[in-house]
């Protein structure tokens, strides 16, 4: 029988009050790896408890020993390593390398949090009146919580969890209960670290734990990655109830190819960009633009690159591309392609029906390349989230830059050329908040702010970076006068 | 056999080789040796995991696990020679295809290091 998973609340493993558990499945075998609790408000309720008991003590810890917890934290994943990676495969699917990528990236946010002490300190200026200071102290602000997606079970949780806490807040983790075993482990790691109980907590669940975390007042803070329904929906149930909202949604990510480009490298990036992650990730690329004579090399180099992708189960190394997280994932993205060709695409290259050899009762959707794709097109506008890159052709590099300003997300958009002077339009014109040349996955490392604009974000301060340090403390000012 | 196609399959056979080699210095009692490829092994390991960089990850092709199998059984001199030939020879094949400067570095190091014992 599959382990039945628990919450961490005030530093101790605890039973959920839940009724219902939820079957956590290996994607590529369909083997139960566990359950995990449709937690409740009560449990919700609990860890708020604690995380607010615990606040006092922890943001009175000194900001260099809380730094300190870091760097213990980095080295427990660090030992970790390579079972942390395995078991983010085996409950999402992705490929090895994919895991131990986003275990590093995970790490990066560590190491950022570690500046924290730099980071935290503020200005201030002496006479701004006649004997009178003026200074600014920034301070922790209580409890947060963080609702993370199946797609990266670690590095989104830790995007958040370092920085909070280093900051002095404290803090609760709400996994997607599609992947909840990485986040099992962590919280083993974090346990080890004898930070005061409560400082961080992990509730398992789903809809009715995020509903709760949403409307409990005494979370200050939410951040949250997802689809864009939902991360509308978390900004404004979240800011309704007095909350500070990071509320990361969907995407659509744009690749303008121009006839400049070194076709066959920029191919390569582009595979990994359309395909890493089985497509399963708000950076990747959804549509390529083929701009002028680039379209027909850049169509040739893709079918003839792709057709050579190994699709298979991430714990094989050789694997290059892993399964879809679930059976509704694989339904919707299949019907997506169908829809594709209904409203008039042509598909070049078809993943549907994948089968992978001793793994018959995997969850694959092959690489997919649907072409004559138009913007009207729902496969032109609506995120599929699966491994299907669309293909379009644009006139001109003027025509490329409109047609993915006119998509309503904005999470990335990239550019492959050997121009500078198209580089350095690109980059100012359109309108994604993320944006490559050359690189087809542009996403932030862990000292830049990561968000997209238009209906990819909901919010003002993104997660990551310098954004993190304003959302996760208040500024407060103090004049001053010895009289 | 497997294609080395990913950059965690080569490193990953990078890492078993060394530890082959460990083992088979271990044999024949060059502790020197053993040592040395226990260190390129833990190298190896480090490099898999710090330097995989997500947003360069690119499939690879034109590598085979079979083109650099390694006798094992043959503990002489020449023996010896022909294994550090092989790896020697992996090395050269694989940093080539790798898009990480750091991990292209620690692949061409260990490829050096065995070029002088072939």
């Amino acid at each position: 029988m599959a382990e039945k998973l628990k919450n961490y609340i005030g530093g101790e493993w605890v039973e959920s009050t839940a009724a219902d558990y939820i079957p956590v499945e290996n994607p590529a075998t369909c083997e139960v790896l566990a359950e995990c609790p449709e937690s409740t408000a009560e449990d919700v309720d609990m860890a708020v408890q604690a995380a607010a008991e615990a606040f006092e003590e922890w943001r009175s810890t000194p900001v260099l020993s809380r730094a300190q917890y870091m760097h213990h934290f980095k080295n427990l994943i660090e030992d970790r390593f390579e079972e942390i990676a395995r078991i983010a495969v085996e409950e999402n699917g992705k490929t090895l390398d994919e895991a131990r990528g986003e275990i590093r990236r995970g790490i990066e946010s560590i190491d950022f949090a570690m500046g924290v002490p730099f980071l935290m300190r503020n200005d201030g200026v002496e006479d701004i009146s006649s004997g009178i200071d003026e200074t600014t102290v920034r301070q922790p602000v209580g409890v947060y919580a963080a609702i993370t997606p199946f797609n990266f079970p670690v590095m989104v949780p830790l995007w958040f969890l370092p920085t909070a806490i280093t900051c002095g807040n404290t803090f609760i983790v709400k996994p997607s209960p599609q992947t909840p075993l990485s986040m099992q482990i962590v919280y083993e790691l974090l346990d080890e670290l004898d930070m005061p109980e409560g400082v961080v907590n992990l509730v398992q669940g789903g809809i009715e734990a995020a509903d709760a975390i949403l409307k409990h007042p005494g979370i200050a803070g939410i951040s949250f990655v997802g689809s864009s329904p939902v991360a509308k929906k978390i900004y404004e149930v979240g800011t309704a109830h007095g909350k500070r909202v990071q509320a990361q949604g969907g995407a659509k990510n744009y690749i303008a190819v121009l006839p400049d480009a070194n076709m066959e490298s920029s191919v390569r990036n582009i595979l990994g960009a359309a395909y890493g992650c089985a497509g399963q990730r708000c950076l990747a690329a959804a549509v390529a633009v083929g701009v002028g004579d680039a379209y027909d090399q850049l169509r040739d180099e893709l079918v003839k690159q792709v057709s050579n992708l190994r699709v298979g189960y991430g714990l094989d190394e050789t694997t290059q591309m892993g399964t879809v997280v679930s059976a509704q994932a694989k339904e919707r993205i299949e019907s997506m392609i169908q829809k594709g060709v209904d409203e008039g695409a042509s598909v070049v290259v078809d993943g549907r029906n994948k089968a992978v050899d001793g793994y018959e009762n995997g969850i694959f959707v092959g690489p997919t390349i649907l072409e004559n794709v138009t913007p009207e097109m729902t496969v032109a506008r609506e995120e599929i989230f699966g491994p299907v890159l669309s293909l379009m052709k644009a006139d001109s590099f003027d025509e490329a830059v409109d047609i993915i300003n006119a998509s309503h997300f904005g999470n990335a958009a990239s550019l492959f050329t050997s121009n500078g002077k198209f580089a350095r339009e690109f980059k100012y014109r359109v309108r994604a908040g993320n944006i490559g040349i050359n690189i087809g996955v542009a996403a932030p490392s862990a000292s830049f702010p990561f968000g997209g604009q238009k209906d990819s974000f909901f919010g003002d301060l993104h997660g990551q970076g310098s954004d993190a340090i304003e959302f996760y403390t208040d500024r407060k000012i103090v004049i001053e006068r010895w009289i | 056999m497997a294609s080395l196609n990913t950059f965690g399959a080569i490193m990953t056979h990078a890492v078993n080789l060394e530890a082959g080699l460990h083992e088979y210095y271990q044999t024949v009692g060059d502790d020197a040796r053993a040592k040395d490829a226990d260190k390129r092994r833990r190298t190896m390991e480090r490099i898999r995991r710090e330097t995989v960089l997500e947003i360069t990850l690119e499939p690879i092709d034109g590598l085979d696990e079979a083109d650099y199998a390694l006798n094992l059984d043959d503990t002489s001199a020449a023996g010896q020679q022909a294994v550090e030939a092989t790896a020697a020879r992996f090395y050269a094949e694989v940093a080539p295809k790798i898009n990480v400067r750091q991990a292209q570095r620690a692949l061409e190091r260990a490829g050096k290091a065995h070029q002088e014992l072939a």
